[in-house]
């Protein structure tokens, strides 16, 4: 508020400039305390929405053991930090090894709004059971509501085992956006 | 701009007649720095409410997660440290601040007729506030939290008759555990506060409808130059006491003392926010139930009383200091306009009630200072400062180091050692002297991991400042 506005209504003041002067002092008071508690209250509030994720190379197993030209399951167990607590996960990744020896990894969560999918062997078919969407064995979406192929995830292979990162994307969008 | 919104809402809320009964109440004597603590009281209040609500974001009642949380706060959450750091040293100033404000009022006389009910619905405002003190001391659930509470729910075991059932009901059961915390959360966050704020308003609401005590009588002439336009002539209140009905000269609220209230709040809120900033209060360990080793101390606010139960032991004094002082105590400040009744407040025809007021607050100091030197005799030492002490007599290192000087002079005075060197040096240095310091004399003591450990972390706690 400005001292001009406060003077308008300061009826009752015999003097007008000391009594703008007074309001004028008490609303800077006012307003430096406010400032000084909203900013840090403020970063206080949002800070762990603005932290990233920490990802680390999961290990999900000897490579030697998944079958050639066949997705499978493994599980990907790690330590996810959720706030002031550490709590195990598993993750049930798709695992494909190529005849080059080369394995691709997919999320195992669908594109189309999160849920989990299987491998059907016999049509050669990733089937999400939620809303039909069906992905080839390269991730292609060949039916349903899917908007993208399915996401893959950072792999490497050390002495012989899988390495995984594990990362999570948002559903329904036909880009691929990190989470 | 404001003014223009102010006037959209005065055509329809008829906000003036609200405008003149907040700021326009008449303070006899005219404005005065004396009178900030009330307000400076509500400020500090209302800071604890904010940050409380904020600590709230993060933290988890349950002994499982109370303590991390706390921790998480303090580490991980940006500004985490400084918004519990308000709370915390908001806490000491609210108490401060009331301690002036019923040291104003009670040098003023203002508890007397007809300002008896607010005066005890202010001593009521000050055990909820003891009570939010007390609940509040036990959430972040470290190892001083958890053994100062374990005390303070023993004294009230030894209330007879009921005590034994008071204490299963305030722990919620035979241990102090889940239960008992999450019941401290629910009392310091939900129903306090609710009690608090209903006290708050009858105090207000009490305060406007008997005004503002004001100068005592004969004070008046001294107050207020002769001719400012600021003051003005108040006419004797009808109803008002005798010895206040006279012509003495009044100042509105607003402005002069809204803007004295709100100089003090900045400055309270500055040295608050300093306090937070520049001195840390770090969580002791995670509360350990079983480790009766822990001596917790309480905060500088129970100091006094801390340093009287001492005294006090004994299967009859004990009882005495543990719960009839404090309800005489109570009783007392209950009753005091009753005991107090005439209506002259001037101090010069008051002499028996404020000198009994001067040995009160003469004992607590004296209570305070002889605590805070037991306590910088008695170092407060974790566990491991005090078995690592227990290896360096064992071994005899008196007889080259000297500390604080005891000891011989043959190695070097190790009085501040923790100053100079650090965790690894020490460890390096106690499994071969040699390998740190070449050519010392100093033989070679086989000690295992925890020994060696224990003996780091006492040299470790000899610092200049702890």
């Amino acid at each position: 508020m400005r001292g001009d506005a406060m003077e308008k209504s300061g009826d009752q003041a015999p003097d007008g400039a000391r009594r703008s002067f007074f309001a004028w002092l008490i609303m800077a008071s006012a307003g430096l305390i406010g400032i000084s508690l909203a900013v840090p209250l403020g970063g206080y509030v949002v800070s762990p929405a603005l932290k990233r994720r920490e990802k680390s190379w999961v290990d999900a197993g000897p490579v030697a053991d998944l079958p050639l030209g066949e997705p499978t399951q493994r599980d990907l167990v790690m330590t996810l930090a959720d706030g002031y607590r550490e709590i195990a996960a598993a993750k049930g990744i798709w695992a494909l090894r190529r005849e080059t020896n080369e394995v691709t990894v997919y999320s195992p969560i669908c594109t189309h709004l999160g849920c989990g999918y299987r491998w059907d062997g016999a049509e050669k078919k990733f089937k999400c059971p939620c809303h039909g969407s069906m992905f080839d064995i390269e991730g292609k979406v060949v039916g349903g509501p899917a908007p993208r192929p399915l996401d893959r995830l950072p792999v490497k292979i050390e002495n012989g085992r899988l390495m995984v990162k594990y990362e999570e994307f948002k559903s329904g969008t036909k880009e691929q956006v990190e989470i | 701009m404001a003014s223009r919104i102010y006037e959209w809402l005065d055509s329809r809320l008829k906000l003036k007649p609200v405008k003149e009964t907040l700021l326009d109440e008449p303070i006899p004597g005219g404005a005065s720095w004396i009178y900030v603590f009330g307000s400076a009281t509500l400020f500090l209040f209302s800071l604890q409410a904010i940050t409380g609500m904020f600590l709230a974001v993060y933290y988890a009642p349950t002994p499982d997660h109370a303590y991390d949380s706390i921790r998480y706060i303090e580490t991980q959450v940006l500004f985490g440290a400084f918004v519990r750091g308000l709370h915390h040293w908001g806490a000491s100033a609210m108490v401060v601040a009331i301690g002036l404000h019923m040291l104003q009022v009670f040098l003023y006389g203002a508890y007397k007729p007809p300002r008896e009910a607010m005066w005890i619905v202010g001593v009521l405002l000050l055990l909820l506030t003891m009570g939010f003190a007390f609940t509040g001391y036990l959430l972040p659930w470290d190892q001083n939290a958890y053994w100062a509470t374990q005390v303070g729910i023993n004294m009230v075991g030894s209330v007879p008759f009921v005590g034994t059932f008071l204490v299963k009901v305030m722990r919620g059961g035979d241990m102090l555990g889940v239960l008992t915390l999450s019941r401290f959360f629910a009392v310091h966050v939900l129903f306090l506060p609710a009690g608090i704020m209903v006290l708050v308003a009858l105090h207000m609401f009490i305060l406007r409808r008997v005004g503002p005590a004001g100068p005592w009588a004969g004070a008046f002439e001294r107050r207020g130059k002769r001719g400012d336009p600021s003051m003005r002539q108040a006419a004797p209140e009808e109803g008002s006491p005798p010895g206040e009905r006279r012509a003495h000269r009044s100042e509105p609220f607003y402005p002069r003392q809204v803007f004295m209230d709100a100089v003090v709040m900045l400055g309270v809120f500055a040295v608050v926010a300093t306090l937070a900033l520049t001195i840390a209060f770090p969580l002791t360990d995670k509360a350990n139930p079983s480790d009766h080793s822990f001596i917790p101390v309480p905060e500088w606010y129970f100091l006094f009383y801390y340093q009287f139960l001492k005294y006090m032991e004994g299967p009859i004094l004990g009882p005495i200091a543990t719960w009839v002082i404090p309800a005489l105590f109570i009783g007392l400040l209950l009753a005091l306009p009753f005991l107090d009744p005439s209506k002259d407040r001037a101090p010069s025809s008051r002499r028996a009630v404020l000198g009994l007021g001067a040995f009160f607050l003469a004992g607590v100091f004296a209570l305070v200072g002889l605590s805070l030197h037991d306590l910088q005799a008695m170092k407060r030492t974790d566990p491991a400062v005090a078995s690592g002490n227990a290896l360096y007599e064992r071994f005899g290192c008196a007889g080259c180091h000297r500390i604080h000087g005891t000891g011989g002079a043959v190695g070097p005075d190790l009085s501040y050692v923790g100053d100079n060197r650090d965790r690894d040096w020490l460890i390096r240095h106690f499994r071969d002297p040699q390998s740190t310091s070449p050519g010392s004399i100093m033989p070679k003591f086989n000690l295992d991991e925890q020994q060696l450990s224990d003996l780091t972390v006492y040299m470790l706690s000899l610092k200049k400042r702890a």
